[in-house]
């Protein structure tokens, strides 16, 4: 067993961990930050794609013990003071979402995702959506939640 | 019954259930906080099929962490075995105990549970638990499973056909003998499974106390659930409670009592701590439920102009090596159902279903998906055959408006659907016409390119006299419950399992249309079976027909009561003319309507607080139980397009149109609806395209992790167009028809018309599913 | 699906690490994990001690030197494939280096781990193979260059002794007038490619990387741009012996190195 502290949304949590303990289990069990989902453990699902100081990592491919002096962010901090944001927003009324046991891992990507690349083409979206499986919604969805985001801060800067 | 106005059935309202899964803060199974729960670990079986000689835990025991390990032996004396034995011809029954005893029967079968106080540790100690197995010959595949001396996947059977069925009507061979020509077309679908999201899990609280387990799992069918442990575990239903909390999806996956579940929940017991297991994704491919799996043939004779005469239908199924169905039931489905919108009198059926070393199958949303594919791939073969253009074919062979409703050859009637309306709008919305010149331009430049065509009619709500006139024991209702709170606040429940389909929200609406308030004011509880009602959970597409008829009938009920004390609030001698609206009660004077000022609470509050002053006859309380069984057969009917682009030197596919038009009566909520609209269709496109579940000629599961078993991302599925065109059926007062599952079986066989059509000039036809780009280069190879 | 125990190690020096690697026993080097990752939970591979290297400061550098761009081990391949300099020098590895994987995958995946876990079908073997990168590796015995065509044995086995790490990897830079090309088919995005071909045209000579055929990457070179691009195509599908597996069938490979290769090479052609 370790003991070490990691910085979750802005928080620190002292952790007793196995070095081998996978960050999303500690973010679930530890931090009891159990928006994070756990689909597949080996990288593909995308479903606990979290923040790594800004940067979208699987969570699953990640031992706690790696993150001391890093920043993470889950999907709990997403919305700020319970206001969504306009990804989430979006998600919400075009209905993006249905299980919603994918959604966090794609909120958080796209929250990175559109900060670096603000106007995405629907290709571009789709390319990057690949990166997280999604049984129910076929993705039609989401992609236009996505690209509503996009197109309204294309008429914000018009 | 008077029929409100419908203002809230049909809204577009964003759902309820959305905001906490946006923020991460969903309840599944794994999220909920157990003290002191430990956690089960399964040691499973590395061979296809072997004699468990011995199992030697010593040093597993010693592992840190492990509390306990159990085997086959252990949950034998705590449980009783599956018997699958219900009575119908040509069905042999089966029997299985909790974990194997003796025998191993494919690669990942479950044969000891390692117990520990972690996960991590349950993993350590499982690696430890020495299994001496002695190997036997392993029935890999339909053909060795049939084959002359094959070995036996269950030793009880006389052979590995465990279920055969053989149905006719009218003269089919007198059809083929007399006919211009018979056109014989295959079929193959590949195995598939249901890979929710989520996997499955659940978390079993023992209290010794009282004498009660609580099971917390991800489930579509809580309340039959419930009799399956509570019989299995030999406690009454009273001493079980299934609490279903969200759910990352089910797809079918998550309504059998699977052989792990039972042993954790007898673990819990036995243990009398809460002990919990969550399925990791190897176990889930592997070991959870696989599905589909069919070789199917049909032979059509047709006239010379493409009138279909007479129908031969065989099925082959390879259903793995378990039965938590009864096995005949999905693919006699197809069978029953298959001519769909297509007129035939004479129509004959067999049906083969055959145990392999595989996983056992189930029901995966749409459990008849192949049934599409088979006969719109039939009306494809007779238009090529016969050098006809395929919409003609439809249109000949369709039944018309005016024949309806429709007994198929089958006895299955079809009524209140509209094939050729969405067909012809299908066929209008993807330019069918344009499409022929504009493939013929493409062909010039070497660019090939498909059209698909696909009529589907869904069977989707089966009511509980179908099951009896199928032999198959169990019922179609499903029931509701609602009760206004002495506040006003209005709760209420059906025997729904949620996986994602919104019933928070679309139930919230029927509530709100039948009882008379706004739908926020409605909290739909689900899942909990101390709440909810006895129903028959979510399968097939039942929930919207079941249990939105329930609902709107239990919450009309409380109208009635809502209005006869309003009546005697206001000093009326009876309730005509009164109505509840948004809460309040409004009055008709000469047409108009007047609003009163009384409210639900306040007539609420009378009846719990001041019952004295209720009128005569009338009980106090508002709380209100309905049941209601549908029709025997619902149906809701779709017509699939699409344009596909074949990359002729490479195989690969790219879907560049999809249209669906489709007819599903009165729509609750038009974002869930669409929604399940296009998850249906994705489902049956990643299928057809990606997903193979593959075993090696050994037995040997090759498809163990998501690189292997391809599901489809948003780079894989087009954009969907979307034409509603639903009419109400008569066949339940709210008018709705179900969905849900058409999509699959659409997507499936209008991607095949599709690339068939791409295939055309090269003189080959893809007969096989997944539709994969090396498969198709082999048939362009052979060109 | 967790990984065995293991002990963890996470040193701040290169000469710490160096260290560390003769004294352990079992040890495994880690460092974006997305490949060893998922092998340890499923517990393919069990390593006793678990060396983190993202804590080597600047071993995540991209420099422009005279000839060739020195990318540092850590660099993740979102930094590689967004680099300016990478795009300006060495399109081809940022081409190709936006194909791996996920956009998360990409965000901590990095060079030195793909160089290193040398899948035969991987965008980076291949592309350092096809450019005629240079591996640089430290290890007891010093710093040494091995070129790509060296430093990829076989099926994710490389020329690295026990001892030795990747440090970074040395890209010529694209002349002026060079064309190129990076195609792969894979069945979904971000799967790994069943065949890719990178190409490179340079003064009227080709150069073509094809993975995923064999257990390493393949180099061609010098065939004439003059040349039918379907006669290249050819010749390099006569030239390779895919393996058979049950997944896909080796002649399937055959095919799709014939038709990329032609895509590649009329790609490179036209481009001018």
């Amino acid at each position: 067993m370790l003991d070490f502290d990691l910085t979750v949304n802005g928080r620190r949590y002292p952790v007793r961990a196995e070095p081998r303990k996978l960050l999303s289990d500690v973010l679930r069990e530890d931090c009891r930050l159990t928006g994070t989902h756990v689909g597949c453990e080996h990288g593909v699902c995308g479903a606990c794609t979290v923040l790594v100081d800004g940067k979208p990592s699987r969570a699953c491919l990640i031992y706690a013990v790696q993150m001391q002096d890093h920043e993470i962010t889950t999907i709990e901090a997403v919305a700020k003071d319970g206001k969504l944001t306009p990804l989430q927003q979006a998600l919400h009324e075009v209905h993006g979402l249905q299980c919603g046991f994918c959604t966090a891992g794609i909120v958080i990507t796209f929250e990175a995702y559109l900060r670096e690349n603000p106007r995405p083409t629907e290709e571009q979206v789709r390319e990057v959506l690949a990166g997280n499986l999604c049984r129910c919604t076929g993705y039609h969805n989401i992609v236009k939640a996505i690209l509503r985001v996009a197109n309204e801060r294309r008429d914000a800067q018009a | 019954m008077r029929r409100p106005k419908l203002r809230h059935i049909g809204a577009p309202i964003p759902r309820k259930e959305d905001l906490r899964f946006l923020t991460g803060r969903g309840r599944y199974v794994d999220d909920i906080e157990i003290p002191g729960a430990l956690h089960a670990c399964f040691v499973r079986s590395p061979h296809p099929h072997a004699r468990i000689l011995s199992i030697g835990m010593e040093a597993a025991k010693k592992s840190p962490g492990v509390v306990d390990i159990y085997t086959g032996k252990d949950l034998a004396q705590w449980t009783t075995p599956l018997r699958m034995a219900p009575p119908i011809e040509g069905l042999h029954p089966v029997e299985m105990t909790t974990l194997p005893i003796d025998k191993v029967r494919f690669h990942g079968d479950p044969v000891a549970c390692v117990i520990a106080t972690s996960r991590y540790l349950a993993e350590d100690a499982a690696e430890l638990v020495e299994v001496d197995y002695e190997p036997l010959p392993a029935a890999a595949n339909l053909e060795q499973a049939l084959a002359e001396g094959a070995p036996k996947v269950d030793e009880s059977l006389a052979s590995n056909l465990v279920s055969v069925q053989r149905f006719a009507t009218g003269d089919v061979q007198k059809q083929k003998r007399e006919a211009f020509k018979v056109v014989e077309s295959a079929f193959h679908q590949g195995r598939m499974t249901h890979l929710p999201i989520e996997t499955r899990g659940l978390a079993a609280v023992w209290d010794e106390g009282r004498q009660h387990l609580t099971v917390h799992i991800g489930n579509q069918v809580p309340h039959p659930y419930r009799s399956q442990v509570a019989a299995r575990m030999r406690l009454s239903e009273s001493q079980v409670t299934i609490a279903s909390p969200d759910v990352g999806g089910g797809f079918g996956q998550k309504i059998a009592l699977y052989r792990e579940e039972l042993t954790v929940c007898a673990a819990s017991r036995q243990l009398k701590r809460p002990v919990r297991w969550r399925e990791d994704r190897m176990e889930n491919l592997m070991a959870a439920s696989h599905a589909r799996e069919d070789s199917v043939r049909t032979r059509a004779a047709v006239t010379k102009e493409g009138r279909l005469l007479g129908l031969e239908l065989e099925i082959l199924e390879d259903f793995g090596a378990y039965c938590f169905y009864p096995a005949n039931y999905l693919a006699r489905v197809v069978a029953m159902i298959l001519t769909g919108p297509y007129k035939v009198r004479d129509y004959a059926f067999e049906v083969k279903v055959a145990l392999t070393n595989k996983c056992g199958n189930g029901p995966m949303r749409a459990p008849m998906a192949i049934t599409s594919w088979v006969i719109e791939g039939t009306m494809d073969a007779i238009a090529r055959e016969l050098r006809l253009d395929p919409l003609e074919v439809r249109r000949l062979n369709m039944v018309e408006t005016r024949e309806l409703p429709y007994t198929m050859p089958t006895g299955e009637v079809i009524a209140d659907i509209t094939p050729r309306e969405t067909l012809e709008a299908a066929v209008k919305a993807i330019d069918y016409a344009g499409f022929r010149r504009r493939q013929a331009a493409a062909r010039q430049e070497g660019r090939h390119l498909g059209l698909g065509l696909c009529s589907v009619v869904e069977s989707t709500t089966y009511g509980s006299r179908f099951y009896k006139a199928a032999g198959i024991p169990g019922s179609g209702h499903e029931a509701a419950w609602l009760r206004i709170e002495p506040s006003g606040a209005v709760n209420a429940s059906v025997g729904l399992g949620a996986t994602g389909q919104g019933y928070e929200t679309a139930f919230a609406q029927v509530v709100a249309d039948g009882l008379g308030v706004e739908p926020s004011q409605v909290r739909m509880q689900l899942g909990n079976t101390d709440v909810a009602p006895y129903g028959m959970g979510s399968r097939g597409a039942r929930g919207g027909t079941a249990g939105g008829t329930a609902i709107f009938l239990a919450a009309r009920e409380a109208n009635e009561k809502v209005l006869a004390i309003a009546a005697q609030m206001l000093g009326f001698d009876s309730a005509e003319g009164l109505h509840l609206v948004d809460g309040r009660i409004e009055r008709e004077i000469l047409g108009e309507r007047v609003k009163t000022d009384l409210t639900l609470a306040q007539v609420a509050r009378t009846a719990y607080l001041d019952p004295t002053a209720l009128p005569k006859g009338i009980a106090p309380g508002l709380d209100f139980s309905k049941t209601y069984d549908p029709p025997p057969m619902t149906y809701s009917n779709a017509a699939h397009a699409c344009e596909v682009e074949l990359d002729a030197e490479t195989g690969a596919l790219k879907i560049l149109r999809y249209v669906v038009a489709e007819d599903c009566g009165t729509v609750l909520n038009p974002f869930v609806v669409e929604g399940q609209q296009h998850g249906a269709i994705a489902m049956g496109l990643s299928g057809a395209l990606l997903e193979h579940m593959r075993y090696d000629e050994h037995g040997n599961n090759i498809t163990g992790s998501l690189a292997d078993y391809l599901v489809a991302t948003a780079t894989d599925l087009p954009g969907f167009e979307v034409i509603p065109m639903h009419t109400p059926s008569r066949g339940n007062p709210v008018g709705i028809k179900g969905m849900a599952e058409g999509g699959v079986m659409g997507a499936i066989g209008v991607i095949a018309s599709a690339v068939n059509d791409a295939l055309a000039p090269f003189g080959v036809v893809a007969e096989r599913q997944p539709l994969s780009p090396d498969y198709l280069l082999s048939l362009l190879r052979q060109t | 699906m967790k990984p065995a125990p293991f002990r963890y190690h996470r040193p701040r020096s290169l000469a710490d690490t160096l260290q560390l690697l003769v004294t352990l026993e079992n040890a495994k080097l880690i460092a974006g994990g997305q490949s060893l990752g998922p092998m340890m939970n499923m517990r393919l591979v069990q390593p006793a001690e678990l060396i983190d290297l993202n804590a080597l400061a600047g071993l995540d550098l991209i420099a422009e030197k005279d000839d060739f761009l020195e990318i540092g081990a850590l660099a993740r391949h979102h930094a590689v494939e967004s680099s300016t300099l990478v795009k300006k020098h060495c399109p081809l590895l940022a081409e190709a280096a936006g194909t791996i994987g996920h956009y998360a995958i990409r965000s901590r995946g990095t060079l030195g781990g793909s160089l290193a876990h040398a899948d035969p079908a991987a965008q980076l073997p291949l592309v350092a193979a096809t450019l005629g990168a240079e591996i640089v590796v430290n290890g007891k015995r010093g710093e040494r260059r091995i070129a790509a065509k060296d430093f990829f044995v076989s099926m994710m086995t490389t020329a690295l002794e026990a001892d030795e790490i990747v440090v970074s990897a040395r890209f010529p830079k694209a002349a002026a007038g060079d064309r190129h090309a990076y195609l792969q088919f894979s069945r979904r995005t971000g799967d790994f490619a069943i065949v890719a071909v990178a190409a490179v045209l340079h003064s009227r000579k080709l150069r073509l990387g094809i993975g995923g055929a064999e257990d390493k990457p393949l180099v061609f070179e010098d065939f004439s741009a003059h040349e039918d691009p379907q006669a290249i195509a050819r010749k390099v599908r006569e030239a390779v012996q895919p393996t058979e597996s049950p997944r896909v069938p080796a002649l399937y490979r055959e095919e799709l190195v014939e038709v990329l290769v032609k895509r590649a090479v009329a790609r490179c052609l036209t481009s001018i």
